[in-house]
């Protein structure tokens, strides 16, 4: 009786923040923040920067999460400590330290700027997608690893007895076993990669993301005029993971027949 | 026709195995658990590398360790593995499983072909129903289908009904045996239970640290061990002087099912032995003899004496050893039957 309690109350309090924005935004209030021109901006670099950072997690994370989960690598501790490493900085860090790693004096940032499109890594789209993969990628890789991990071997083996390549086997048994706990780490990335700050504000300044816009407009205005901004991430950065969720659930109840 | 000859190298000790089986023949490898039998297997599958040897099957080189080396991978091999985890894929239906490595219209085979199997396993009902839902018999049969649509050359079986009860295990080995048969498959069961060896088996092999010790007919193997270690392995619990022998260190071996009470003379070796203990075994009655300084357990249908009394046995047929340990021709016998006979192979 007590343990639901406990669990009433601290289920309450994690929701009490959501509770508090619905209550205090009026939808005029919602309607006359976001229909002045550009207002909506953020929202776009939001949205356009999530989908370049998730699809460079996808890509270049999934391998190494499989890797990971099968012990194929070498000095697998070392390679886990360094996913760890990058989990467990704090953001801010993380974006002042890409200043001394990607910033425009450094071998890296020359590097982007002798490319034919002179990029750069602090203050453009490019830094923002940087500083976003830098504050998704460990969630992804660790959920990811996890999603392989619980892929019974027992299972691929039987699949490459039946006649299939390695990456046959990947595709029609690995992949689709994984794909709801993949799903699920995808969308925590995306959660991640959308309320992305600590490194954002340091390295990415420019061009505001929502994050940014919230905390600029609650400097600039005050706090009741950054609260449209506020739902319009959650918004976005909400339905991805409610519907890896549900998806994942079902096809457990599918499996289980 | 399955041609394995291979060493592979174990941190205790090197497996070495040599087993030809022709399609439709049935080879069961039975030995203590970690005597190498799921090692020849995988050897075979090409999920391990033999330090040495040579796989053949059906007339593809699959392994080499001489030039040319060849290892082709277990994906190309046409060979069936089946576990004791039946390893359905679970997000596929019934159906998909079967029809997993299942191509007709590829390989030009009758697309009636996945409900004949079906029906011939007995799972026709379940093609909609999800792997979770099955029972392990169930899912046994299903994974069984699953390899015979995927047509493999030969089909390993690596002790796949270990924790289905025993009826079940039964009719299950029987129905792999007929379809081996029926289908032409060259088919090898490793085995740690002698019945269920004997059940599926044409020919049986016995392992033991990673040497063959036998091979032959299931019942010349029993009935007949070359050796006193397979004597002991195929369930000859004592070992004692014959009486009315000179004492040079020949045994015979006495297994507790081919006892029968009572001195006869003609049928084998009678013992005379003090009854030590004595207890209730399924129909009959289990008892163990003290014999000399040896004690051997035997199977009767009627109460024995109370422990403390005397009782005489009669072993039926049993093998000799001599002092190394290997069979010997008991005296007399010698032009008759001529020992333990039909052995492709005796080692140690």
């Amino acid at each position: 009786m007590a343990a639901v309690f406990g669990a009433l109350v601290i289920w309450l309090a994690l929701l009490g923040p959501v509770i508090a924005l619905l209550t205090h935004l009026s939808g005029s209030a919602v309607v006359s923040a976001l229909t002045g021109p550009g207002d909506l901006d953020p929202l776009v670099t939001s949205l356009a920067s999530g989908a370049v950072a998730l699809a460079v997690l996808l890509v270049f994370c999934t391998p190494l999460a499989w890797m990971l989960a099968r012990g194929t690598l070498p000095f697998p501790r070392v390679w886990e400590a360094g996913v760890l490493c990058s989990l467990l900085l704090p953001p801010l860090v993380v974006g002042l330290l890409l200043i001394f790693f990607v910033g425009p004096y450094t071998p890296l940032g020359q590097l982007l700027n002798a490319t034919p499109w002179h990029l750069s890594a602090t203050n453009t789209f490019l830094a923002l997608v940087i500083a976003e993969v830098y504050e998704s990628a460990p969630y992804y890789v660790v959920g990811a690893q996890a999603a392989f991990a619980d892929v019974d071997q027992r299972v691929e083996e039987q699949a490459a007895m039946l006649g299939d390549r390695p990456l046959r086997v990947f595709r029609r048994v690995t992949l689709p076993l994984a794909a709801p706990s993949l799903g699920v780490a995808l969308s925590v990335a995306w959660a991640r990669a959308m309320g992305a700050f600590g490194a954002v504000i340091i390295i990415a300044y420019h061009p505001y993301g929502l994050p940014l816009q919230i905390w600029l407009t609650q400097q600039e205005t005050g706090l009741p005029s950054a609260l449209p901004y506020a739902l319009v991430l959650l918004v976005v950065a909400l339905p991805l993971p409610l519907a890896a969720f549900t998806w994942s659930a079902h096809a457990r109840r599918r499996r289980r027949g | 026709m399955l041609d394995a000859d291979v060493e592979v190298d174990r941190r205790e000790f090197t497996v070495t195995a040599a087993v030809h089986v022709a399609p439709g023949e049935r080879l069961a490898l039975f030995g203590p658990s970690g005597a190498g039998k799921t090692t020849i297997l995988e050897a075979i599958a090409g999920l391990v590398r033999p330090a040495r040897g040579r796989v053949e099957l059906s007339g593809r080189v699959l392994t080499s360790t001489e030039p040319p080396k060849i290892h082709v991978p277990p994906w190309q091999r046409r060979v069936g593995l089946l576990r004791q985890n039946p390893a359905l894929f679970p997000h596929l239906s019934v159906r998909d499983n079967l029809r997993y490595a299942w191509h007709p219209a590829r390989s030009g085979r009758s697309p009636a072909e996945l409900p004949q199997v079906a029906a011939a396993l007995g799972i026709s009902g379940l093609l909609p129903a999800m792997p979770a839902g099955l029972s392990g018999g169930q899912a046994h049969r299903v994974a069984l289908g699953r390899l015979l649509l995927a047509r493999c050359d030969a089909l390993l079986l690596d002790e796949p009904y270990t924790g289905l009860d025993a009826s079940l295990r039964r009719s299950l080995t029987e129905l792999v045996a007929g379809l081996v048969q029926e289908r032409s498959v060259s088919a090898v069961l490793v085995a740690h239970e002698l019945m269920e060896a004997q059940a599926f088996a044409s020919r049986l092999a016995i392992l033991d640290r990673g040497s063959v010790l036998q091979i032959g007919a299931p019942d010349e193997v029993v009935l007949g061990p070359a050796s006193r270690r397979v004597a002991e392995l195929v369930g000859y619990q004592g070992f004692v002087p014959p009486p009315g022998q000179v004492e040079d260190g020949t045994i015979v071996g006495i297994h507790p099912e081919r006892v029968v009470a009572g001195g006869q003379r003609g049928r084998g070796v009678v013992l005379t032995g003090i009854v030590s203990a004595c207890r209730p075994a399924g129909a009959g009655w289990e008892a163990d003899l003290a014999i000399g300084a040896a004690t051997i357990t035997c199977r009767l249908p009627e109460r024995p004496p109370v422990p403390g009394g005397e009782m005489v046995v009669t072993a039926v047929d049993p093998p000799w050893f001599g002092p190394s340990g290997t069979a010997v021709t008991p005296p007399g016998a010698a032009s008759a039957a001529g020992g333990p006979a039909g052995q492709d192979q005796v080692a140690r």
